[in-house]
């Protein structure tokens, strides 16, 4: 008896000695991410991580954000998810418990995100989230969850809209995309806008992720011989289909992408064949916006950018939208006055902003829908332009795409 | 289906199935000879394309040009993995192979990374998209380059393994490997050789990819797949099963592709699965 109660005390001696899992340095705020540096999408995490570590540099610059009458440094800890949804949640966790993190910023992809935000959720952890537009995640009453980005159902929207602008006879339309929740998101939301505007959609499949050939469906396709040809995929699946376009000859009046134009790889890998294709885009340097942040204007942070990051010539939206996360975070917490996760949480859920990056607002389930998508196209002078929407136009659009054989 | 179309169709798969004979000739002839299930056969693949990238950026190399370049690249590369590493563990249960192979594909992977970064490339000719028409079919040249010179390769290595010496050297170490050694086979020589052809044929394919799709680091894993799928369908043991294995992956995957594209990797799956049941030795696979 005595022996059990000299260890029990002993193992609650033990016990208290343990030292408390070390909180972040007491003036820190720490951002924990798990971002895709490997697998499918290595790139676009890249992008990611860059924006988000460029943003917290800078205000880190400029004395760290006030909360509550206290300064504080900000700081990124973040871990490779490899492209799999199921290690980002793991990292997420491992965030959370292990490195408490104070806030959370979102993955690179819908998928990812996807499985990011019920951790978020259970643990009362806000995550603003740059990468990942599906809808779906938002469909689920989470709370903490905040989408810094136009929806997916948005992104193909201003190739209609340019396309019809250009030529309201365009009446047919063929949209392919990636089995995938973000393309068939931006596929389906493609098609029902097209109908709304009276066109005949008249080819809509999806192909497999990974897909190494799609010319059984581009063959389909030509047969329908639509004026318009979109695609919803990644940057992969662009190249693929602009490639296997010319292979076999598809050539509609306008052909554009959700995903794939936006990157500079877009034109590396097709020289010419790029030209005249149309590709969505979050945001581009060449956007007449005007904010309250930091750089204030999108050429301002892209040339702050490229200062730093020699190794971009253009700035991929990616990192725009990333770097914009945080900025909401400064503005959450300055207006909540505490790092206190719930409390910043309710910040976000109220703050309305003028950015570099567009308006960032969300609606009540989290999303911020009050940003329109631009549309870039490549021109046969070897840029890319931004062509919509209108009032923010470098150039017009070129219309319609010449056959493969004319050009 | 118009008569256009199906045309068009049956053409795609007959171009697609030469290029993926390619991809599982070399993955096909190490499995049946060693009994090695090459995890690593795809980030092969990827060095092959990555050495077309290369020599073509550089060099302006023609991609068709850097195939026997990469072969011989390749061959070395492989030849030296299995000298120095799995002939270490051929012996072993078939899982240390796995684990070996599979951790080659991801370190290969990773120094792909490393030296060419995550972009996604992709080898643009004169030629590319190029193409000319029999009525309604369009048949693009490098698709129809890739099947010649994957056809051409497969007699190759068949006629090597049938008809010479030392083919006939791999083939007898494949069915048995102590009968071989006593007549006087090097069997460490002859795998790392067969290893060695494997990766030059890796190497082959992955030039021609470069041309008809873009690639970056990652990209092997689903040729890998690819390869074992084909395997499976056509069965190990001779060249011509491989021919055979593509043809129905190709003509599965373009068929079905073209009306239920959602679902063509599922029905090529299942019919993997359906294979395996009614005949584990492959559609053209002896039995044992």
């Amino acid at each position: 008896m005595k022996r059990t109660g000299f260890y029990s005390a002993l193992a609650l001696g033990l016990l208290l000695a343990l030292p408390a899992p070390a909180p972040a340095a007491d003036n820190t705020i720490v951002f924990g991410a798990a971002i895709s540096i490997t697998g499918k999408t290595a790139k676009e995490g890249e992008y990611t991580r860059d924006g988000y570590q460029f943003a917290i540099d800078r205000l880190n610059e400029l004395g760290g954000v006030k909360v509550g009458g206290k300064s504080y440094k900000l700081a990124l800890k973040y871990y490779d998810d490899e492209t799999k949804p199921e290690r980002t949640a793991q990292l997420i966790e491992k965030l959370i418990n292990e490195d408490k993190v104070n806030l959370i910023l979102g993955p690179y992809g819908s998928s990812p995100t996807g499985t990011a935000a019920p951790i978020c959720e259970r643990y009362k952890i806000p995550m603003v989230e740059a990468n990942g537009s599906a809808e779906s995640i938002f469909a689920k009453g989470y709370k903490y969850s905040f989408m810094i980005l136009s929806p997916a159902k948005l992104y193909l929207r201003g190739i209609i809209d340019a396309v019809r602008a250009k030529d309201p006879g365009a009446k047919t339309v063929a949209i392919l995309g990636e089995n995938e929740s973000f393309s068939k998101e931006v596929a389906q939301g493609a098609a029902d806008y097209a109908k709304e505007k009276g066109m005949e959609v008249v080819y809509h499949e999806l192909y497999p992720s990974n897909a190494q050939d799609v010319s059984a469906l581009l063959t389909a396709i030509k047969g329908k011989n639509p004026a318009i040809l979109l695609g919803s995929g990644h940057l992969q699946d662009s190249l693929l289909i602009v490639k296997q376009s010319k292979d076999l000859g598809v050539s509609p009046k306008a052909m554009g992408f959700s995903v794939g134009p936006s990157s500079p790889e877009f034109r590396e890998n097709l020289k010419g064949s790029a030209d005249y294709v149309f590709g969505a885009t979050q945001w581009t340097e060449a956007l007449r916006y005007t904010g309250d942040d930091p750089w204030k204007t999108p050429k301002a942070f892209a040339d702050a950018f490229r200062a730093k990051h020699p190794n971009y010539k253009s700035i991929p939206y990616q990192v725009a939208e990333s770097a914009v996360a945080v900025i909401a975070y400064q503005k959450a917490l300055e207006k909540a006055g505490s790092i206190d996760p719930t409390k910043v949480r309710d910040a976000l859920a109220g703050i309305d902003l003028s950015t570099y990056y567009g308006r960032v607002k969300f609606d009540a389930r989290g999303v911020n829908i009050y940003k329109p998508m631009a549309v870039e196209q490549y021109q046969p002078n070897g840029n890319k332009y931004t062509v919509w929407p209108a009032d923010v136009a470098e150039k017009p659009a070129l219309y319609p795409m010449p056959a493969w054989d004319k050009r | 289906m118009s008569s256009a179309e199906l045309s068009q169709i049956a053409i795609n798969a007959i171009l697609l199935s030469g290029i993926l004979a390619l991809v599982a000739l070399g993955f096909s002839l190490v499995w049946g000879i060693m009994n090695i299930v090459n995890l690593s056969h795809g980030a092969f693949i990827v060095v092959g394309a990555y050495l077309t990238f290369w020599l073509h950026a550089a060099f302006h190399v023609d991609p068709f040009l850097s195939i026997p370049i990469s072969m011989v690249v390749l061959f070395a590369l492989g030849y030296l993995i299995q000298r120095a590493l799995i002939n270490q563990v051929i012996r072993a249960p078939l899982l240390a192979t796995f684990l070996l192979t599979f951790g080659l594909e991801i370190l290969i992977v990773n120094l792909l990374n490393f030296f060419f970064k995550a972009d996604t490339r992709s080898v643009m000719t004169a030629y590319s998209g190029a193409g000319f028409v029999i009525g309604p079919v369009r048949v693009p040249y490098i698709r129809l380059g890739a099947l010649v010179v994957s056809l051409a390769l497969v007699l190759a290595l068949g006629a090597f393994l049938n008809r010479s010496r030392l083919g006939r050297a791999i083939q007898a170490t494949g069915m048995d490997i102590d009968a071989a050694r006593l007549t006087g086979v090097q069997v460490r020589t002859i795998y790392a050789l067969t290893y060695g052809i494997g990766a030059a044929l890796a190497g082959a394919a992955g030039s021609l990819l470069s041309t008809l799709v873009s690639f970056d680091p990652n990209l092997g894993g689903t040729y890998t797949e690819r390869a074992f799928v084909i395997c499976v369908l056509g069965g190990l043991g001779n060249v011509v099963n491989v021919i055979i294995g593509a043809v129905v992956y190709s003509v599965v995957e373009v068929f079905v592709g073209s009306r239920l594209p959602a679902l063509s990797q599922a029905i090529t799956f299942g019919i993997l699965v359906l294979v395996l049941v009614v005949r584990p030795t492959g559609i053209a696979g002896k039995s044992v």
